[in-house]
C-alpha cells in the first residue's frame, strides 16, 4: 500500500486556487474510487472533489475555510493494490497557471559567443565584418560616406599597404596643388580637432639632468645589453603615475565624472610612413626594464610595419612622445591624445650647459614637457606630477 | 493573364475529375473578371457551379467536399469579402489536418490589390493574416506563365493553398508555355542586378521592373525578386541576391505596418545582418484603410516610391 | 444541381411519425420494427455512455482532464440518432457528442485525451465516419452539407448527420449552411439538440421564433419533437435519413431537451437557473422513462438492469485505466507533426531546430 497525494488540480481551465468548504471523509476511513473527498469554492463554482484512488485516508492537508493552491497537497491516500500508475505524472494535475511541468522542457539558457560592438563607429554591418576580417581598426579609418560613415571603400583603403596617406595629388591648377585627404591622415586631423576642441590643455616644461641614466646606459652597453633611452623613459614615467593617479584618467563630460584608470596603458607615439601611430605598450607598470625595452621595441616595429593588430593599437590611458631624436629642437608643446588626461613629450638628451655648485658645466640632459587636461588637474599638480618625474629620472641608478 | 488562368482551372478540370470549381457567379457569367468563362459549358453544372451569396459557407461546403474526395477550388469574388470566410479558412481549412491527421486539397482563389479605380472592399491585400497562419500555404503569381503554373501547382499540392490573383494585372499578356512547372515555395529573379535588391510579389513586380528599368539609365543596377509564394517563402533566393547586392527593399501593397515585407526584411536582417550595408526598407501601402480611388495612386506603391528607396540606401555609402 | 428547389410539403414521412406535440405516435412506436435484443441495446447505450460521462466528470475533478462537457440528459438524442443511421452515414458533430462517438466505437479514453492536453482530434475520422469535435459554434454545418453535396455529386448512397445545438440556430454559417443544403438538395439530416441553454443563455433569449418552422424558410421540411424519448429520436432521424438517401433532400429535426450539467467543468449553473427546473427535468429522464417503458413491456427485469449497471461500472473504470495510461506523444510530433501533408523546408527546418533545443534525447 503506497502512500500518494492528491494535489488540487486546476478545476475550471485558469484557476489558482480554491477555497476548502468541507471535508465528506475523516482521516482514517477507507474510500473507493470516486467517493466525494470534499467540497471546494473556486472562483467559478463549488465543486465537489471525488477520490482518485481506493484506499485509506491518511491525511488531509486543508482545513475548512482554507483556501489551497492549485497543485498544493490535499488529501494523502494509502492506496490499495492495484492502483493504476500514471503514464505521464503531473501532465494534468493542477494544470492552472502556477502549475508543474508537464515533463518536457526546453534547454536552459546556454552562454552565447559575444558579438564585438563598437558603438562609436557609423559603420553597416557588412562593413564592420570587412574590417574585423581585413584587421583595420575602424577607430583609425575615417569616413568617408554620409555623415562620416566608414565605407567598404574607406575599409578597402585602410587595409591597402602603406602610401595612402597624403595619396592621390590632383594635377596642379593654377600654383596650386591639392592632396586628397583620406585614411591614417584624416584620422589624425580628426583626433586632433577633437583635442584642441574639447579638451582645454596647458602645458608645462622642464629639464633633468640625464647624468645618472646615461652612465646606466654605458653599463649596459658594456655587458652587451644596449638600450635606448625610451625604456628608461617610460619606466620613470610608471613611477610618476604611480605617485599620481589623476595623470591616468580621462574627462567623462557626459556623466560630469573622472575616470580614473587603474592599468597603466602607455601609448607611443612612432613616426610612420604612414603617418603618426600610436600603439600601446599595456599594463606598462607590470613590466621591467627589459621587458618595457623589448616589448616597445616590437611595438615600434610592428608599427612601422603596419602589422599590428587593433587591439595594440587602442586602449591607451596616457602618451609618451620623443620630439626630435637629435638636432637643435629642445621641445614641443605636445597635443594630447583623447580621451588622456596628459601627454609627456621628451627631448633629445644631449650636453647642456648647467649650473652646479655655482659653476657652468656641461651634462647630459634634455627637456621634458607635459601637455595636462586642465579640466582633471590644476597646476599645481601638474608641477609636481613634472617634479616627481624628473627626481625619478635623476636617480637612475646603473 | 486571365486566360492563362483560364487555361490552367480547364487544364485541371480535365486531368482530374475531382476538382471542382463554384462561387458566386462563376457558372454561366463565367466570373465578374471571365476567369471561368466557358467552364461551366464545357465541363457541366455539377463541375463548375454557382453558390449562393455566402463566402463563410463556400468555404465551408469546400471542406466537407474535400473529405468526400473531391479537390474544390472554390473562388471569392473579391479579395475584401474574403473576410466572413475568414474564421472557416483560419479555423477549419489551416487546421483541419493537425486536427484530424487528413489533408484538405483546396485551393482558393482570390482577386486581389488595388489600382482598378474601384469602391471601397475591392482593392484589399489580405495576404498577411493568411502567411501568417500556419497549414495554409500562400502563393501570388505576377506574370500570366506563372499564373497557369502556380495554379496548377496549388491545385495539385495535397495542402490548401490561398491562390492570390493581382486583378490589375488580369490584362497583362504574354505567351505562355502550359508545359512549365513552377514549384510552390520557389521564387524567380525577375531582372538581374548588382546593386540593390527589390523584394516583391503579385502586382508590385511588374513596378519594381519599372523601376530596374529606371534605374539602369542612372547607371543604378536594381535586381527584382518576384517571391510567388509567401509561405512556404523562398529566403535561398532571397538571400543569394543580397549576399550579392548587400541593399534590399521590399515592396507590396499591403499597408506597411506589420505587413508581409515584415517578416521579410526579419528574416533578411537575421539571416544576412553582416552582409547589409544599409537598413532593410520597405515600400507599401500608408498604415490607413484603402482610400477612395481618386487618392489610391498617392497610397500604392510606384516606380518613383520603388527608385526613392533604393536612393536611400545607396546614400549609406 | 443550380436547380432552385421549390417545396411541395405533400409527403413528409417524418410528421406522419408524431403526433403535433411531437410525440411519437403509439402506432408508429409499435411499428418500428425493433426486436427486444435490439431495444435493450438502446438502453445499453444510453447507461454506458451516461456512466462514462459522469466518470469524465470525476476525472476531471481529480485533474485527469482539463475540461469536461456533460452531455448528462441527452442521452437518448445521441443514441437514438446514432442506432437509426447506417455505420457508413457521416457524423459532424459540434464539441458534445461523445456519447454519439461512443456509439459509432470511437474508444472512449482516445476520445478523453483530447480533454488532457494531448491532441486537438485523437480518432480517425475516416474510420468510424465521424468528424473531429467541432468547437466554434456552427461552423461544423457547413462542412456537413458540403460533404452531403459530394455524396450526391458522387451518386452514393451515404447520408449526412449535422448535429448542433439550439445556439448554433443563431450564427451565420448554420443559416447559410441551411439554405445551401437547400438549394443543393443535400441528403443531410440537420439534428438540432435543443436543450434550452447556451452556457448560461435560456432559449427565450437565443431566438424569438421556431426552430424546427425555419426548415421551410430554406426549402424543406422540419420538425419539433420530444428530444427525451429515444425511440422518437430514432423514428425521427431513421425516416428523415430514408427520405434524404432517396434524393429527396434535407430535413431539419429539433429534438427538445434539457442540458442537466453545466455547461462544462469551468461552469455553474447555480448562477443562471433554478434548480425547481432542473428538478422538473429530472422528471422526465430519458433512461428512466424508458426503463419504465421496457419494463413495462416486458422486455427488461431487475436482473438485465443490475447487470448493466455493472458492464458500465467496469467499462468506466476501464476506461480511467487506459486513459491514465496513455503516452504523450512526443514534443516534435504532436506539435509538428501533422500540420501538412507536404511540409516545405523550412517547415521541416523548424523542427528540427525546435528538437534540437529539448532536454533529453
Amino acid at each position: 500500500m503506497a502512500d500518494q497525494t492528491f494535489r488540487l488540480p486546476d478545476l475550471g481551465e485558469g484557476l489558482t486556487e480554491a477555497q476548502l468548504v468541507a471535508w465528506r471523509v475523516e482521516e482514517g476511513a477507507r474510500v473507493e474510487v470516486n467517493a466525494p473527498l470534499c467540497d471546494v469554492e473556486t472562483a467559478k463554482a463549488v465543486v465537489v472533489i471525488p477520490s482518485p484512488w481506493a484506499g485509506t485516508i491518511q491525511k488531509l492537508h486543508a482545513r475548512p475555510g482554507e483556501s489551497v493552491a492549485v497543485g498544493e497537497a490535499l488529501v494523502t491516500i494509502a492506496a490499495a493494490e492495484g492502483a493504476p500508475a500514471e503514464a505521464t505524472p503531473g501532465t494534468l494535475v493542477g494544470y492552472g497557471p502556477g502549475a508543474p511541468e508537464s515533463g518536457i522542457r526546453r534547454r536552459a539558457r546556454m552562454p552565447v559567443a559575444t558579438a564585438e560592438t563598437s558603438i562609436d563607429v557609423r559603420a553597416a554591418p557588412f562593413v564592420r565584418q570587412l574590417a574585423k576580417d581585413k584587421g583595420v581598426d575602424l577607430a583609425q579609418v575615417a569616413g568617408t560616406g554620409p555623415g562620416g560613415r566608414i565605407t567598404r571603400s574607406d575599409v578597402e583603403a585602410a587595409a591597402a599597404t602603406p602610401a595612402t596617406t597624403a595619396a592621390a595629388t590632383v594635377p596642379s591648377n593654377g600654383g596650386e596643388r591639392r592632396i586628397s585627404v583620406v585614411g591614417i591622415r584624416k584620422a589624425i586631423a580628426r583626433q586632433m580637432v577633437r583635442s584642441v576642441s574639447t579638451i582645454p590643455q596647458f602645458t608645462e616644461f622642464a629639464v633633468f639632468d640625464a647624468t645618472n641614466l646615461m652612465a646606466a646606459r654605458e653599463k649596459r652597453k658594456a655587458s652587451g645589453r644596449p638600450m635606448t633611452p625610451l625604456p628608461y623613459f617610460i619606466e620613470a614615467l610608471v613611477k610618476a603615475v604611480r605617485a599620481y593617479p589623476m595623470m591616468n584618467s580621462s574627462w567623462d563630460d557626459a556623466r560630469d565624472e573622472i575616470v580614473v584608470k587603474e592599468p597603466i596603458h602607455l601609448g607611443i607615439a612612432v613616426n610612420t610612413s604612414q603617418g603618426l601611430l600610436v600603439p600601446v605598450l599595456r599594463d606598462a607598470s607590470t613590466l621591467d626594464l627589459d621587458a618595457i625595452a623589448a616589448q616597445s621595441a616590437q611595438l615600434i616595429e610592428g608599427a612601422r610595419a603596419g602589422t599590428l593588430p587593433p587591439s595594440q593599437m587602442s586602449g591607451g590611458t596616457i602618451t609618451i612622445t620623443n620630439v626630435g631624436a637629435s638636432g637643435p629642437v629642445e621641445t614641443g608643446t605636445p597635443i594630447i591624445n583623447p580621451p588622456e588626461c596628459c601627454v609627456v613629450a621628451f627631448g633629445a638628451i644631449k650636453p647642456r650647459p648647467m649650473v652646479v655648485d655655482g659653476q657652468v658645466v656641461a651634462r647630459s640632459g634634455a627637456w621634458i614637457s607635459i601637455s595636462v587636461d586642465h579640466r582633471i588637474v590644476d597646476g599645481a599638480m601638474a608641477t609636481e606630477f613634472l617634479t616627481a618625474l624628473v627626481a625619478e629620472l635623476e636617480k637612475i641608478s646603473a | 493573364m486571365a486566360k492563362a488562368i483560364n487555361l490552367s482551372l480547364r487544364d485541371a478540370l480535365t486531368r482530374d475529375e475531382n476538382v471542382l470549381i463554384f462561387g458566386e457567379d462563376v457558372g454561366a457569367l463565367g466570373g465578374v473578371f471571365r476567369i471561368t468563362d466557358g467552364l461551366q459549358k464545357a465541363f457541366g453544372e455539377e463541375r463548375v457551379f454557382d453558390t449562393p451569396l455566402a463566402e463563410s459557407t463556400i468555404i465551408g461546403v469546400a471542406v466537407g467536399l474535400a473529405l468526400r474526395g473531391f479537390r474544390p477550388v472554390p473562388e471569392i469574388q473579391f479579395d475584401g469579402f474574403i473576410y466572413p470566410a475568414f474564421e472557416q479558412i483560419v479555423s477549419h481549412v489551416a487546421k483541419y489536418r493537425n486536427r484530424s491527421g487528413i489533408s484538405l486539397p483546396i485551393t482558393i482563389r482570390v482577386p486581389f490589390g488595388g489600382n482598378i479605380g474601384a469602391v471601397e472592399h475591392h482593392s484589399e491585400s489580405p495576404e498577411a493574416y493568411f502567411a501568417h497562419t500556419a497549414g495554409l500555404k500562400v502563393v501570388t503569381p505576377s506574370t500570366p506563365g506563372d499564373a497557369y503554373a502556380l495554379l496548377q501547382a496549388a491545385i495539385d499540392d495535397p495542402d490548401p493553398v490561398i491562390f492570390f490573383e493581382p486583378k490589375a494585372r488580369y490584362y497583362l499578356k504574354e505567351e505562355i508555355d502550359p508545359t512549365a512547372r513552377v514549384p510552390l515555395g520557389k521564387a524567380r529573379v525577375a531582372h538581374e542586378g548588382s546593386s540593390v535588391s527589390v523584394i516583391a510579389y503579385g502586382p508590385t513586380v511588374s513596378i519594381a521592373l519599372q523601376a530596374a528599368k529606371t534605374a539602369a539609365a542612372e547607371q543604378i543596377s536594381i535586381e527584382v525578386i518576384d517571391l510567388r509564394s509567401l509561405s512556404p517563402l523562398d529566403m535561398d533566393t532571397v538571400m543569394a541576391s543580397v549576399r550579392k547586392t548587400h541593399r534590399a527593399v521590399v515592396v507590396h501593397e499591403a499597408p506597411v505596418f506589420c505587413g508581409f515585407g515584415a517578416e521579410v526584411a526579419a528574416r533578411i536582417s537575421h539571416d544576412g545582418f553582416d552582409l547589409l550595408e544599409a537598413p532593410v526598407t520597405r515600400v507599401g501601402g500608408l498604415n490607413v484603410p484603402y482610400p477612395p480611388a481618386r487618392y489610391e495612386k498617392l497610397y500604392l506603391p510606384d516606380a518613383d516610391r520603388i527608385l526613392q528607396a533604393a536612393d536611400a540606401v545607396l546614400a549609406y555609402g | 444541381m443550380a436547380d432552385v428547389v421549390r417545396v411541395v410539403a405533400t409527403d413528409d414521412p417524418v410528421r406522419a411519425l408524431f403526433s403535433p406535440a411531437g410525440e411519437l405516435t403509439a402506432e408508429a412506436r409499435s411499428r418500428l420494427g425493433l426486436d427486444a435484443a435490439a431495444l435493450r441495446e438502446l438502453y445499453r447505450n444510453m447507461v454506458l455512455i451516461r456512466r462514462a460521462d459522469q466518470e469524465a466528470l470525476n476525472l476531471q475533478r481529480q485533474g485527469e482532464l482539463g475540461l469536461w462537457g456533460q452531455y448528462l440528459g441527452q442521452e437518448a438524442i445521441h443514441v437514438g440518432a446514432m442506432t437509426a443511421l447506417r455505420t457508413d452515414d457521416w457524423v459532424f458533430p459540434s464539441y458534445r457528442e461523445f456519447g454519439m462517438a461512443m456509439v459509432r466505437g470511437v474508444d472512449p479514453a482516445d476520445m478523453l485525451t483530447l480533454f488532457r492536453g494531448l491532441s486537438h482530434g485523437p480518432w480517425d475520422p475516416h474510420k468510424y465516419h465521424f468528424a473531429p469535435l467541432a468547437i466554434p459554434v456552427a461552423t461544423q454545418v457547413p462542412h456537413a452539407v458540403g460533404f452531403a453535396m459530394g455524396c450526391r455529386l458522387k451518386r452514393s448512397e451515404e447520408v449526412v448527420l449535422s448535429t448542433f445545438g439550439d445556439g448554433a440556430t443563431s450564427e451565420g454559417d448554420w443559416h447559410e449552411a441551411m439554405n445551401f443544403a437547400g438549394v443543393f438538395k443535400a441528403p443531410v439530416v440537420f439534428l438540432c439538440q435543443n436543450n434550452y441553454w447556451a452556457i448560461s443563455v435560456p432559449l427565450s433569449k437565443q431566438t424569438a421564433g421556431s426552430i424546427a418552422d425555419r426548415a421551410h424558410g430554406y426549402g424543406f421540411p422540419g420538425i419539433r419533437i420530444d428530444g427525451n424519448d429515444v425511440l422518437g429520436v430514432f423514428a425521427a432521424v431513421r425516416a428523415a435519413a430514408a427520405r434524404a438517401r432517396q434524393g429527396d433532400g434535407p430535413y431539419l429535426i429539433e429534438a427538445v431537451t434539457y442540458r442537466m450539467g453545466a455547461h462544462t467543468s469551468s461552469d455553474d449553473p447555480t448562477r443562471y437557473r433554478l434548480d425547481s427546473e432542473l428538478q422538473a427535468w429530472n422528471a422526465r429522464d430519458p433512461i428512466a422513462r424508458y426503463r419504465g417503458w421496457l419494463e413495462q413491456q416486458g422486455i427488461i427485469d431487475d436482473g438485465v438492469v443490475a447487470a448493466i449497471a455493472d458492464a458500465a461500472e467496469s467499462a468506466a473504470q476501464a476506461m480511467r485505466a487506459r486513459l491514465i495510461s496513455l503516452p504523450a506523444p512526443p514534443a516534435g510530433e504532436a506539435i509538428f507533426g501533422r500540420v501538412y501533408s507536404n511540409p516545405p523546408a523550412s517547415f521541416l527546418q523548424e523542427r528540427e531546430e525546435f528538437e534540437a533545443s529539448l532536454e533529453g534525447d
